[in-house]
């Protein structure tokens, strides 16, 4: 029995269980309001922070659902007659529904992110509102609640009220500590830090921030529904304005957005601040306190209070000194035999932006095993031609096929899934995510569903593989370039693709770290993948390829053995000019 | 369908009131397309002017226009004391949206806690002034505002168009290591605009007391309808924040007087959703 | 020496791209940087344009070193930049972008004089005015890129990459047009990946290959030499 991780947990029940039957303690109602409050803000605030804090898709809307949430409970009791606690899940319902049908239209635009989501959810709000406010559902005189009748769950209907409060903040909490733990937040964390990457590496980015947006809408349907009991009085103007929305951020920046307990942290601080003032007759000073609060917050403390403490722990605790392992890679010493199969079989494809032809008809195999270079001068279409492959841009025209498998026409998340992995130029790590869990995504997206221990161990042995192993709890931004450039190496290699697509791999390092960049292309292609590289060090290329490609202007323009393609006058003209080659 | 004289008289009143939608929105379009930097406190410094004016106005007899004068320099160095804070800790565009939105929670605070949440009128012998032109009434405050705002959206307009200085900054705000590169010195200018900025709600301060009653909460009656007013029109154009609110305004207007006031918000909403919709790269 | 350039270190974030390159030009020359892509062409001619810092070692223009020097005040040194890409601004006019040019008050004062020059060099831009610098052709924008620089009345004008994107012939065109800055009375620092034509405008040249200078010298030495072909075709 491990004193110091059980005992947090035997807290953490203990007190759950004490906050549970608070309102049998027979205390004035006060106390069971203020803690009522601090579990609607808890709520309100880890629901946000679903989609806003883990995806970072700033959402200035919650309003607008929690509206929703409460005007449903209002208009099914008072005007429909069903009982109070069956309204709580269609308010659910109702605002799920309608964050589904925001995000579907505005999360397909691609443009569309930043400060333009949040002024359209704040749009939105304003909307919804107003037809709320213009339709019999509120129509001007607001919504009386006192006649509803409550289920007496608790001596009081305050209690009442509490408990149903007190159940939705802990479902609220569970349901962010398993998104926080599962592969929906592992992929909402990616989004937040580089969506385009994620969604190379597999991660189905729209179904994702779909999904956060219904749950971060429907957990804050069920609380307004329950909200509404509570305020008694509903008016469209003290719901669908701007204290839920700003409130919320402020709770979730403040304690730590990222974090599943976070908001609540945040939540809990500043409505004991709020209330501590209200309750003091100063509600003004209190406010004007918690906006300094979080001036200070944001100045100093940028990720978060919850962060921040994580951060001081760490410095705190002493390092291990780990080994500084230089790992050289091995490479088998036969040569697998390039097989004959085409892993990848490009066809006519055409690529055009707006009125630039980047690639004017492709065409071009390569073998299974094989190391193929992809040269040709600046604007030749080299890039744009992994890029299409990956699926980062789609194609104009052609076909793309991988192991047999036609890919032109899916989304870069499934070209993933069909063993395509590329690497970037500028290394593009999840920058809040250490090396290990980089890895791990990479490895859980991009393979078959496996339990989260197996897909440690199997990220770890890549880590090691490209000699990254004393590192792999470390930032991204505490890693050197040559380090991150294998970190991008490990986490391609992690999804086990068959065709790796390295771009630009060797830019930047020095003569030292180029060599074993190049022992590790060799150790990689021993493993069985085959690569398709992007390189202009051209004297790497030719000692590394087996076929190179020269594009021209969009075009295939030489195949062959590097020393013959890069010997031919042609392309020695297209380098040097005509004069030169003859 | 109401008469056409209501309806003609529901549009200048529309007009008018966009006109001070529109100088809301210049200052922020300002700030927001040359800076990059989302400024909530916008509105909170255009009531602390209000107020400032109404407090000079019934204590102290100062005249609107004497008071103008010395609280429009006082909100420009405000303007250039948050940039400073802004400059100094490297803010983003999120981070500026939210200390900007805790100035103006500590502003209204202080506003309250000098001048109480009671409404406040400044009486002044133009408040009831207007004109008459045919059957239509045309307020003169109202229509002083809307020729301040076009003279100061035009000369804003003008400005970045014709000076050296304006130029620098539509360069900047499109490539500015390369505008550093032909000697623009974009942080000394980002306190300039951040300045006029604020010195521009100042000015819509002095008639915020002039026509509005003042209460604290109104600071943020407007913001979303100035928000979506500085998009339609287009960051960083103050002609197109001018014209976009008197557009908002007329529309808002005329919905209200075919349908009921309580629609109003839903045309300035619907008009922000549809253009984000339709062109994402509008900004 | 116009420009004196010692030992050169500079690099991005720790991304090092260019290590310990010296190089001279002087006030009437013509000097060429050749190298393949991903040499560090434009890292060293932005590093010498004042848009990024060095890490390490000396950068003299007319006798001031230059590291101390902020970004926006090289300018006023007598230091203009054609960027690669152009990189114009293209909501504005094509006569605004050439006014950015004389932005400072040194050069602002000859605006109408320098304007007309620049008019003389490239008479379309005369024509084309009024017109949104983002709707010219390549071959135009870069003229428009050629002219601002000019506008500063600089003692050295860098390229960087002056041929990239445009067809053959107006590239030809182009390296006229450099050529002739030198009579206007600018020194001339060009990087380029087309060997012949920076060549053949060239008094002297180095040649840069994986941030390094791996040879310098006469044009038609370096011609002779494998060094070109083995930094472009590795063999």
């Amino acid at each position: 029995m491990n004193a110091a991780r059980d005992l947090p947990k035997v807290v953490a029940g203990l007190a759950i269980v004490a906050l549970a039957l608070l309102p049998t303690a027979g205390l004035p109602a006060f106390y069971d309001s203020f803690v009522y409050l601090v579990f609607f803000w808890v709520s309100l605030s880890t629901s946000w922070a679903l989609l806003s804090g883990f995806a970072g898709y700033f959402s200035l809307g919650h309003a607008a659902f929690f509206g929703v949430g409460m005007y449903t409970t209002a208009t099914l009791t008072t005007k429909a007659g069903v009982p109070f606690l069956l309204t709580i899940p269609a308010a659910a319902a109702l605002s799920a529904l309608l964050g589904v049908g925001v995000g579907a239209v505005v999360f397909r635009l691609r443009r569309l992110r930043g400060e333009l989501f949040a002024l359209l959810t704040l749009a939105v709000t304003f909307v919804i509102g107003t037809i709320i406010l213009n339709t019999p559902i509120d129509g001007g005189g607001g919504v009386f609640m006192s006649a509803v009748p409550l289920p007496h769950l608790m001596p009081t209907p305050t209690g009442t009220i509490y408990i149903l409060g007190f159940a939705i903040c802990v479902l609220t909490l569970v349901t962010a500590w398993w998104v926080a733990h599962s592969r929906l937040g592992m992929g909402l964390f990616a989004i937040h830090d580089d969506e385009d990457v994620a969604e190379a590496k597999g991660v189905p980015t729209f179904r994702y921030k779909l999904l956060a947006f219904a749950l971060s809408a429907g957990i804050a349907g069920a609380v307004g529904g329950i909200h509404a009991m509570y305020v008694g009085f509903l008016t469209v103007a003290g719901t669908f304005e701007l204290t839920v929305p700003l409130y919320v951020v402020l709770m979730s920046v403040l304690g730590g957005s990222r974090h599943w307990l976070g908001p609540a942290v945040g939540a809990t601080a500043i409505t004991t601040l709020l209330y501590a003032f209200i309750s003091g007759g100063e509600a003004m000073i209190g406010r004007a306190i918690v906006g300094l609060i979080l001036i200070v917050a944001i100045l100093w403390l940028p990720d978060g209070v919850i962060p921040a403490i994580q951060h001081w722990a760490k410095k705190r605790r002493p390092q291990p000194a780990k080994a500084q392992a230089e790992v050289v890679p091995v490479v088998p010493a036969t040569v697998r035999p390039i097989g004959e199969r085409h892993i990848l079989e490009v066809r006519a494809v055409t690529k055009r932006f707006g009125g630039l032809q980047a690639l004017a008809g492709v065409d071009l195999d390569v073998r299974e095993g094989e190391i193929f270079g992809l040269v040709g001068p600046n604007g030749s279409g080299k890039t744009t031609l992994i890029n299409v492959i990956s699926g980062h841009y789609p194609l104009s025209s052609g076909t793309v096929a991988v192991d047999g498998v036609s890919i032109g026409s899916l989304a870069a998340h499934e070209i993933a899934r069909r063993g395509v992995a590329r690497t970037y130029q500028i290394p593009r790590p999840f920058a809040n995510m250490s090396v290990l869990d980089n890895v791990a995504l990479a490895a859980t997206f991009g393979g078959p569903v496996r339990a989260q221990r197996e897909i440690r161990d199997e990220a770890r042995h890549w880590i090691g593989f490209t000699g990254l192993g004393s590192k792999e709890e470390a930032l991204p931004a505490e890693l050197n370039l040559h380090e991150r450039k294998f970190l991008e190496l490990a986490r391609a290699l992690a999804a086990k693709p068959k065709l790796l697509l390295l771009d630009e791999v060797l830019s930047g390092l020095n003569p030292a770290e180029i060599d074993n960049a190049i022992r590790l292309v060799r150790a990689i292609r021993g493993q069985g993948a085959t690569i398709v590289f992007v390189e202009h060090l051209m004297r790497a290329v030719v000692e590394l390829s087996d076929r190179i490609a020269v594009l021209n202007e969009g075009k295939l323009f030489a195949l062959g053995a590097p020393r013959d393609v890069m010997r031919d006058p042609r392309v020695v003209s297209i380098y040097l000019g005509k004069a030169y080659a003859a | 369908m109401p008469s056409a004289t209501l309806l003609g008289q529901a549009l200048i009143s529309g007009v008018l009131a966009g006109g001070m939608y529109g100088l809301l929105a210049l200052g922020l379009s300002l700030s927001w397309g040359l800076l990059r930097l989302v400024n909530l406190s916008h509105f909170a410094l255009a009531f602390l002017a209000a107020y400032l004016t109404y407090e000079l106005g019934t204590t102290y007899h100062v005249a609107p226009w004497w008071s103008a004068a010395m609280v429009v320099p006082a909100m420009f160095l405000i303007g250039l004391a948050q940039h400073w804070l802004f400059d100094r800790f490297k803010v983003n565009e999120l981070a500026s949206l939210l200390i900007t939105f805790s100035f103006a929670v500590i502003l209204e605070v202080a506003i309250q806690l000098y001048w109480t949440a009671d409404y406040r009128r400044f009486e002044t012998p133009y408040s009831t002034l207007s004109i008459k032109a045919g059957p239509f009434y045309i307020p003169v405050l109202e229509l002083t505002l809307c020729l301040v705002a076009g003279v100061l959206a035009w000369g804003t307009w003008q400005w970045l168009r014709k000076t050296y200085v304006g130029k620098a900054l539509r360069a900047s705000a499109e490539d500015a290591d390369i505008a550093a590169a032909y000697g623009v010195d974009y942080r000394k200018l980002a306190y300039l605009i951040s300045g006029m900025g604020a010195a521009y709600a100042g000015i819509a301060g002095t008639f915020i007391a002039l026509i509005a009653t003042l209460a604290p909460a109104q600071i943020w009656t407007w913001l979303g309808v100035v928000f979506a007013v500085v998009i339609i029109g287009r960051l960083g154009n103050p002609l197109g924040a001018l014209a976009a609110g008197m557009l908002v305004g007329a529309s808002e207007s005329i919905a209200m007087a075919v349908l009921s006031p309580a629609w109003a918000p839903v045309v300035s909403f619907s008009m922000l959703i549809a253009i984000l919709l339709w062109d994402p790269e509008w900004l | 020496m116009l420009l004196e350039a010692r030992n050169l270190h500079i690099g991005y974030g720790d991304a090092p791209a260019v290590w310990d390159v010296s190089l001279d030009v002087g006030a009437a020359e013509i000097v060429s940087v050749i190298g393949p892509n991903g040499a560090g062409k434009t890292t060293l001619i932005n590093a010498i344009a004042g848009l990024l810092r060095c890490r390490q070692g000396e950068l003299r223009f007319d006798g001031v070193d230059m590291t101390c020097v902020r970004a926006h005040d090289y300018c006023s040194h007598g230091i203009a930049l054609v960027p690669e890409g152009r990189r114009l601004f293209v909501k504005m006019s094509v006569e605004e972008n050439l006014e950015l040019g004389c932005y400072l008050p040194a050069a602002r004062a000859g605006r109408d004089q320098s304007l007309e020059r620049v008019y003389g060099l490239f008479p379309i831009l005369r024509d084309k005015r009024g017109q949104l610098a983002g709707e010219l052709s390549g071959g135009q924008q870069q003229m428009v890129a050629i002219g601002r620089a000019l506008m500063a009345r600089p003692r050295i004008v860098l390229f960087d990459e002056p041929s990239l994107g445009l067809a053959p012939t107006v590239v030809d065109d182009m390296f006229e047009i450099i050529a002739r800055v030198r009579e206007e009375g600018a020194a001339v620092l060009l990087v380029e990946q087309n060997v012949l034509k920076a060549l053949g405008i060239a008094d002297r040249a180095y040649v840069l290959e994986q941030g390094r200078i791996v040879s310098a010298g006469l044009p038609d030495e370096l011609l002779k030499q494998p060094h070109i072909r083995e930094a472009y075709l590795g063999v």
